[in-house]
């Protein structure tokens, strides 16, 4: 055998130790990503700028806690999404953020309709995804990744409607006639549908007004006019655009209607209704939320405002600061940053105690099968002095409610 | 359907249509005067909201007097803006090139916009309280919003103010002929760069008193700007390209339309029965109600 020449052995020995070059030693602990997709831009920005304070808090939290220990300490960094004002550019931000790099899992995107998009991308990426959002279609379509832990609209629908009906019989105000106010956004429509189709007669309450629009509203006096007319005992409300709810509630106080509120949402109570409309306005304003701050979190909401100088707590921070805690969680169980093991880790998860679980109502999180969270259940927060409390359930109540004279 | 209650949606319709045209009538004058289509208007009046917002938080200033104390600031942004961006792509030149030079610019100006504010104000939405807001004057069982009534007012005197500006003064003279044909107005020895200055900065300051009368009664955020400015196209396309009066009527009317649509289509319908009007407007007088042929202010 011919000896090797010295080139040869150059370049095998080159071709041997090269990709040993490249090789970089495993980092002890890989950041793990998480994405959220929420309207940071366009007219529903505001609750995506919560959405993300909420994040941050936990994220701060989580890491300055010594991070995911089953990753030997790995921390969780945040990639948003600007979902935009549109169910287009939350689809295709969702898209950009899970094809650019390996994301863990996600959260968002506030608006039902958004959700609704963004959830077949995630589906589409096998990446796990956690939302707020209230329609019930989120869960209804076979999807396995993904997770939705605040009480479908039709729930809320019909527990708000008990709620109000039993209110306003001990208060002597028995409720015989309704109105239903609102846009058509998705969680809107599906909190409105089953009300309209069926609960307001089982209860033989007549729907007198039933007035939605398309986003933006032009002017509120039509429909205000009709509450003036009719003089419903309730009105179902379900304004998201603040520019619309703010017209609407402008022109309730200018036509002297004194029909009781139950909105739907917890844009209803965010701090710039205050300064908008004034606290007197507001008073006695109801509204069924997936989550508020409730007795016993008194540290958290604090701390809350003393990190962002919000003047208080709402659903949409505090359910993505547990969406957060309640990644890490399924991270630490699956002992893997992979989405489809965290995906599993979800799906099995059953969790009573802890940060994961204390923004909820019940404070339990496990998933049935459509991954709706077993149990959920809604709040009521009203707005008394300027501020919203939870009045209902009495147990975790932050306040009693208090019904219209 | 009652009388009264006829009359309150004509009522209504008129006075969200009031400052819909003041809103317009600056689109028409720039269009008329420089064949520039803005599609950064709306985030001029958007910027007009926060100006007159900050002059009744620091100065606690009336929104009503804030709206008109927002005109020479935004007269002069204007001016600046035409002398530094659309001068560059207006006055000469090949003309589809230059249109579509300027819609790019125009439309990217409102991205920046819209962008730069939500980023510098955030998204929040504020909103100034005034005690008119909430407050209506009753005609009979006919009610008139106060906010909406003193806006409609002052889009009125405004609007008056510009017609008998360009109608009656040498300068407005020189500057619907620079409109009506800029060659032979700069032969007559009018500046006609200047007077594209002019015409921006006073379309300008028209929407951004709109928006700080439209402040009075509605909130202010970044985003403001797209409830708002397809109306205002329509408006002016409604009315005649470029016509001053015929904008203001366009306005008027869409408020109006607006309105009485829906005493035969639902909420969610509102809005068809304005393209409606203005598809069947276009059928079947393509100019415009106020247009000509040949476009003037």
């Amino acid at each position: 055998m011919r000896p090797l020449s010295r080139t040869t052995i150059v370049v095998l020995t080159l071709a041997l130790v090269a990709p040993a070059l490249f090789i970089r030693p495993a980092p002890a602990a890989e950041d793990v990503k998480i994405a959220l997709v929420a309207p940071l831009s366009g007219r529903w920005a505001r609750q995506g700028q919560l959405k993300k304070m909420g994040a941050e808090m936990a994220i701060e939290e989580i890491n300055s806690q010594g991070g995911i220990k089953a990753l030997g300490g790995a921390k969780i960094v945040l990639r948003e999404g600007d979902a935009g004002d549109s169910v287009e550019k939350a689809v295709s931000a969702a898209q950009r953020l899970l094809t650019r790099e390996k994301i863990s899992a996600g959260i968002g995107s506030w608006l039902s309709s958004f959700t609704l998009g963004v959830t077949e991308v995630a589906e589409r990426l096998q990446v796990p995804w956690l939302s707020l959002s209230y329609a019930d279609s989120i869960t209804e379509r076979g999807f396995k990744y993904t997770f939705q832990t605040s009480p479908v609209s039709s729930l809320q629908a019909e527990q708000a409607l008990e709620l109000v009906t039993d209110v306003a019989r001990r208060n002597n105000r028995p409720i015989k006639k309704a109105a239903i106010v609102g846009d058509n956004t998705a969680a809107t429509v599906f909190f409105f549908k089953p009300l309209r189709e069926k609960l307001l007669a089982a209860k033989g309450i007549e729907l007198v007004v039933d007035e939605v629009w398309t986003p933006p509203l032009a002017d509120a006096t039509a429909i205000v006019q009709k509450l003036r007319t009719t003089q419903p005992d309730i009105m179902f409300y379900g304004g998201t655009n603040f520019p619309d709810s703010i017209q609407v509630l402008q022109k309730i106080k200018e036509f002297s209607v004194k029909t009781p509120i139950q909105g739907v949402g917890a844009w209803l109570v965010t701090p710039e209704y205050v300064k908008t409309v004034g606290k007197e306005l507001l008073d006695n304003i109801q509204t069924v939320v997936a989550a508020h701050p409730l007795k016993g979190q008194e540290d958290l909401v604090k701390k809350f405002v003393q990190r962002t100088g919000e003047p208080f707590m709402t659903q949409d921070p505090l359910c993505t600061y547990a969406h957060v805690w309640l990644i890490k969680e399924a991270i630490e169980q699956a002992k893997s940053a992979d989405p489809k093991a965290i995906r599993d880790a979800l799906a099995k998860i059953d969790l009573s105690s802890g940060p994961a679980t204390s923004a909820f109502y019940p404070a339990r999180v496990k998933f049935d099968e459509r991954g709706r969270r077993v149990g959920a259940a809604p709040l009521i927060v009203q707005w008394q002095g300027g501020e919203p409390f939870t009045v209902v359930p009495a147990a975790v109540a932050t306040r009693p409610l208090a019904w219209h004279k | 359907m009652a009388l009264a209650e006829l009359v309150q949606y004509v009522a209504t319709g008129l006075l969200v249509g009031g400052v819909y045209a003041l809103m317009s009538i600056g689109l028409a004058l720039i269009f008329g005067v420089m064949r520039v289509v803005n599609f950064a208007q709306g985030d001029f009046m958007m910027l007009g909201m926060y100006l007159t917002y900050f002059y009744a938080i620091s100065g606690s200033v009336d929104p009503l007097l804030g709206a008109l104390l927002t005109i020479p600031p935004f007269f002069v942004l204007g001016w600046i803006v035409h002398r530094g961006l659309l001068a560059r792509v207006t006055g000469g030149g090949d003309p589809q090139r230059q249109m579509d030079a300027q819609l790019i610019l125009t439309l990217g100006l409102s991205l920046v916009i819209t962008n730069a504010t939500t980023m510098i104000l955030t998204p929040t939405p504020l909103g100034i309280r005034t005690g008119y807001a909430t407050q209506a004057f009753a005609l009979g069982p006919v009610l008139l919003n106060q906010a909406r009534s003193y806006a409609f007012a002052m889009a009125l005197v405004l609007a008056a103010a510009v017609y008998v500006f360009l109608t009656r003064t040498d300068l407005g003279k020189a500057l619907r002929a620079s409109a009506d044909d800029p060659e032979a107005a700069s032969y007559q020895g009018i500046d006609v760069r200047a007077m594209h200055g002019l015409a921006f900065g006073i379309g300008i300051a028209l929407v951004a008193a709109a928006g700080g009368l439209l402040a009075t009664y509605y909130p202010i955020e970044p985003t403001v700007a797209g409830n708002f400015i397809v109306l205002m196209f329509v408006a002016v396309v409604l009315g005649g390209l470029g016509s001053i009066p015929g904008a203001f009527v366009g306005g008027l009317v869409i408020g109006l339309v607006q309105s009485l649509t829906l005493l035969v289509l639902p909420f969610q319908l509102q809005n068809t029965g304005v393209f409606i009007v203005f598809l069947l407007v276009l059928y079947f007088r393509p100019q415009g109600l106020f247009g000509r042929r040949a476009r003037t202010v």
